[in-house]
Formats: structure tokens, sequence, C-alpha cells
């Protein structure tokens, strides 16, 4: 358990403590202090354990942990072990090129204004379809993977701005950056999660 | 005077059992690794804290009013 959350849960417990003593000696209010007391206790603590619980909770949200926890993301979950270079989510998490704890949410994340928020909705979405809709089977995305949210991390690298074979064509970056050239299904690097050719691949066991 | 300190006190003993609900439901939400504990923390917990601080701030309000008896 993360020290975050045991802290959390600490002021929890203390709150919790605190309020049952005020609960079982009411009478305690009469007094100056028992006012101050009852206000701390009754109102700031719990707003602050609430404030710090829906933080926390926001956090786990982008943790790969908990996007793998539903069931029907397991086989995009195992499509980060492939052992295979030409998987661009299995290269990524592998080598930690994004986060390794933080997988999903680094690359499907919206990077433009408001993209945290929108994410949020997508997630809240997501729980809905997990508990209460169907699932898309296959799964797939809102919309086609925007070329922002790879140059959020390539851009200015240099591995992406003097790559060979970016950098065959004059006209490519400009129009990968543009937007108009998709690095995914322009026939580039189109092998992402392809969770239907999972049984026929070798998985990595080293990260486990 | 003494009826107006036992409503009173009524309302913060309820106010209190309140909020160790909703403090209780948070906590548990914290230890359940699941997609609907965010959905529970925010419906269920964050509905009895804000219950129980309405209801204690109802009582610091009501404490001032005078008491009617027939």
């Amino acid at each position: 358990m993360h020290f975050p959350t045991v802290l959390l849960l600490s002021l929890i417990f203390f709150s919790a403590v605190l309020i049952g003593v005020l609960v079982a000696r009411p009478g305690l209010t009469t007094t100056r202090a028992g006012k101050i007391l009852a206000f701390l206790v009754l109102f700031l603590l719990p707003l602050l354990c609430m404030a710090m619980g829906f933080s926390s909770e926001l956090e786990r949200s982008k943790s790969t942990s908990f996007c793998l926890s539903c069931h029907v993301m397991e086989s995009h979950g195992r499509s980060l072990f492939v052992d295979d270079p030409s998987y661009l989510a299995a290269a990524h998490f592998q080598n930690h090129r994004i986060p390794a704890d933080e997988a999903c949410y680094t690359c499907h994340t919206n990077y433009a204004m408001f993209g945290g928020f929108r994410a949020k909705l997508n997630g809240l979405h997501h729980i809905y379809v997990q508990y209460l809709g169907k699932p898309h089977d296959p799964i797939r995305l809102y919309e086609p993977y925007n070329n922002r949210e790879c140059l959020h991390c390539h851009l200015g690298a240099r591995s992406f701005e003097e790559g060979a074979v970016h950098t065959a064509d004059p006209d490519l970056l400009p129009a990968v950056k543009a937007n108009k050239m998709s690095c995914l299904s322009s026939g580039c690097h189109d092998v992402v999660h392809n969770v239907d050719q999972l049984s026929k691949v070798k998985f990595w066991t080293g990260g486990k | 005077m003494t009826v107006t300190i036992m409503g009173l006190q009524k309302r913060l003993r309820w106010s209190g059992i309140t909020l160790i609900i909703g403090l209780v439901v948070e906590a548990i939400c914290l230890l359940w690794a699941r997609p609907i504990a965010f959905i529970v923390l925010v419906c269920v917990g964050g509905l009895f804290c804000a219950a129980g601080i309405i209801m204690y701030l109802y009582s610091l309000v009501s404490a001032g009013e005078p008491t009617h008896s027939r």
C-alpha cells in the first residue's frame, strides 16, 4: 500500500475516533474548547478527508492496474508483454518509454487543453459501460488516435527529428506534426495492441 | 434552555454518526482497488459526509433560535 494511502487511512481513523468521542459525549460541546473541537472534528477533518480521498482515487484511476482491473481490458494488458519490438504498446511499456505504472493513461489521455478533464469523463463512461452497459467488441477508440499524443514526448527528440526514415521524405515530418499523416494508421507504426493476434505471439516474462 | 441543549446534542450525535458512516465508506473504498470504488466513494461516502456536515452546520444555526413550548 502506498504511503499517502496509509496516511489518509490514519487520518480517517483518527477523525472517526474523535467523532466517536463527540457522539458518545455530546455534552463536551457545551464548553468553548468543546465547540472548537466539534468544528474541527465535524467540519474541517471530514472535508479534508473527503478532499484527500477524492484526490487519491483520481490519482489511482491513472494507474495501469486500475485500467486493467476491468475484465474487458485483460487482453490489452497482456499485449503490453508481447515479446516483439514491433508491438508499439509493448515496446513503450517494456522499455519504460512511458511510466510503466501509468502506461494506459500516458498514451490515452488527451494532451490538449482540458485533456485531463476529458480523460476523466471518458473514464466515468468506461465505468458506466463496465457495470451497466455493454463494451464494444473489439474495444475501439472514441476517435482516431491523434499524433499530438505521440508528439507530446517525441517532438524534439533526436531519434524522431533525425531518424533515417523520418527524414527520407522532407514532407513526412511536417505532415506528421500537422496530424495530416497518422503515426499509427499510415502503415508505419500500425502494430499497436493487436489483441486478436495474441494467441500467436511469445510473451516477455521479465517484467512480471 | 435544557430542551435546546438536548436537541442540539441530539443533532450533533446524528451528524457524528452520519460522518462516521461516510468516513468508513471512504476507508473501504481506499482499500478496495476496483473502478466502482471511485463511484461509491463520491456517491455514497461523499453523500454521507456532506449530510453529516450539513447537519452539523444546521445544528449550529438552529442552536440560536428560541424554542417555543406550549
